[in-house]
């Protein structure tokens, strides 16, 4: 278990934030966590339903939710948009 | 005796090589500091500059300006003006001071670089007046801003800022390091005249010497009229540094100073005055937008000086028409956000009127970087100030040290660009800064951002540790320069309401 810093733009944000997750944490973790700091801040809260997802910057296929971030093949500042399913 | 025309006499004054006996043409002109690109001496003593001042009209005309400049300042009692400025004015004040005060007075070191290690004469000749000029610039500006020290203590950062870690002042001089104080003569006369004060200052001091005027700052209008007028004259010796490259083979290089120096220099501009002229100028004076000034004046007239040159426009010049209506959107949000992390003021400019003339201005902004405005609108509407604060950091580019940032709101588009290196991921705001990067790797990657250092342990971990190590008191962390009291131009708040 140990802190791990990734660079996390959430859908609507204007930039990237840096969100210190644990190694063990899931992606659906990052993705609440994103979530937690950044909506009702610079983003609107979304609508109750609404499913997020993450993907790496630049990859069209989003992140299974349980991979875990340590085995996920991150660096340290990995970039990850969070967004909306459609 | 009769004198001599000036035109009689100059090119001999002024010329002033010679065949070193005592030591070598080497050491005297060493390569790092003398690069001369293949090029012959011969060759560089044909460097001709546009604007020719002798050192007596020099002295006479510099008298001039700072006789009219504080005479203007002693005969309107600045401090009454600032007392009764308003929170727009004086947080475009304590910025344009703290970021531009070191930066004139460093720029003394750049030129004094040209004025010893030029291979041009005439380079030397013109530089030694430049030197002059930054060590006045910086001068006149650190004695004006202390003026206001005794009304509010943000002013201390004028002198103060350079010396400091916080986060903006390391973007500014990492840039500055990178085009004026690290690179031999020859490329620092095109970088810093060519990228910088031909490009942004010299139209920077125009614009906003006429913008003080508008907000009845006569004294700070004059100040930089009479900067501008230096910088005027110094702007032009990177023209004839182009020249002598352009027609010799050297094409190529000068391209890649122009297209670096200016990229950088942009960037700063872009958040710096960007944020001044989009946000910080109250709104009944606002003339001209970053964009419409960047249009005119930069992209339009600057452009058309390069291309006569016999250089072609950037690369990037298409990118750049997109960045200058979207970067300093982004980063006006994020500074008013992390406004802690700054010494002055920060004011958010988002009323209901500043809204509709940034939309005017800007078409989509409401539906873009407006949608983060509304949600911090409403939490301080409703009371919730701790939500105008973000836990999460911003990430910072690696290059240009500004927050990576894209497009928000409802056309939201991502964006970062990156290197692996090293076992080291470094972040980029831009393909232009990526580009840079790449460029020459080894010059920039031992560079860390504020971010990089907290991550590092370069930074304790505790809140008080990384605004200790900005340099920043609790005093000195910046709050909303209105209070929050610019919501008054909203209706009652939406949870009152319902």
């Amino acid at each position: 278990m140990a802190m791990f810093p990734l660079a996390c733009n959430l859908q609507g944000d204007y930039g990237y934030k840096v969100i210190v997750v644990d190694d063990g944490d899931t992606i659906a973790d990052v993705i609440e966590t994103t979530v937690e700091q950044v909506a009702g801040v610079f983003v609107a809260p979304f609508p109750d339903g609404t499913v997020l997802k993450a993907k790496v910057h630049g990859s069209d296929e989003p992140l299974a939710d349980d991979l875990v971030v340590k085995d996920a093949g991150f660096v340290q500042m990995e970039a990850l948009i969070v967004y909306a399913e459609a | 005796m009769a004198l001599l025309r000036m035109e009689d006499w100059y090119d001999l004054a002024r010329e002033t090589n010679w065949t070193p006996t005592y030591v070598s043409e080497d050491e005297m002109f060493p390569e790092p500091m003398s690069k001369d690109f293949g090029i012959p001496i011969e060759v560089w003593e044909t460097f001709d500059e546009p604007y020719k001042v002798t050192y007596r009209d020099y002295v006479r005309s510099q008298r001039d300006k700072d006789v009219a400049a504080y005479s203007v300042k002693a005969a309107l009692a600045r401090a009454e003006f600032f007392k009764k400025a308003s929170p727009h004015w004086k947080a475009l004040l304590a910025l344009h001071f703290s970021a531009v005060c070191w930066a004139e007075f460093h720029s003394a070191s750049s030129f004094g670089r040209m004025t010893r290690f030029g291979r041009s004469p005439g380079l030397r000749n013109m530089a030694t007046f430049g030197t002059l000029d930054e060590i006045r610039h910086g001068q006149i500006q650190i004695y004006f801003a202390y003026e206001f020290l005794k009304h509010d203590a943000v002013f201390d950062w004028c002198h103060k800022s350079s010396k400091t870690e916080n986060w903006i002042i390391i973007s500014l001089r990492h840039a500055l390091d990178d085009i004026a104080h690290t690179r031999d003569a020859v490329t620092s006369a095109v970088m810093l005249n060519m990228g910088l004060e031909q490009s942004f200052t010299n139209l920077q001091f125009v614009a906003l010497s006429a913008d003080a005027a508008k907000c009845g700052d006569h004294t700070f209008a004059t100040m930089l009229q009479s900067i501008q007028t230096d910088e005027a004259r110094h702007a032009q010796m990177g023209e004839p540094m182009v020249r002598i490259l352009c027609e010799n083979g050297r094409k190529d290089e000068a391209q890649q100073m122009v297209e670096i120096a200016f990229w950088r220099m942009w960037k700063q501009f872009s958040a710096l005055s960007g944020i001044g002229m989009d946000y910080y100028t109250p709104l009944e004076h606002r003339e001209y937008s970053l964009k419409e000034f960047m249009e005119e004046w930069v992209i339009g007239q600057f452009g058309r000086t390069i291309e006569a040159l016999g250089l072609d426009l950037p690369w990037y010049w298409d990118y750049l028409h997109h960045d200058i209506s979207t970067f300093h959107h982004a980063q006006q949000v994020g500074v008013y956000a992390y406004r802690a992390t700054q010494w002055w003021r920060p004011i958010a400019s988002v009323s209901p009127a500043e809204r509709e003339w940034l939309e005017k201005k800007y078409p989509g902004w409401n539906d873009t970087y407006g949608k983060c405005w509304d949600v911090i609108t409403e939490n301080i509407r409703n009371g919730h100030y701790d939500k105008t604060v973000p836990v999460a950091p911003p990430l910072i580019c690696n290059m240009c040290g500004l927050e990576v940032s894209g497009i928000a709101g409802d056309h939201w588009h991502p964006v970062d660009h990156h290197v692996d290196m090293d076992d080291r991921r470094y972040h980029f705001c831009s393909e232009v800064c990526k580009w840079i990067f790449e460029l020459e790797p080894a010059r920039y990657k031992g560079h860390k951002s504020i971010i990089d250092r907290v991550f590092d342990g370069t930074i304790g971990p505790e809140i008080d540790d990384f605004y200790n190590y900005m340099g920043q008191s609790e005093q000195e962390r910046g709050v909303c320069g209105y209070d929050y009291q610019w919501i008054d131009g909203y209706d009652k708040p939406a949870a009152a309401a319902e």
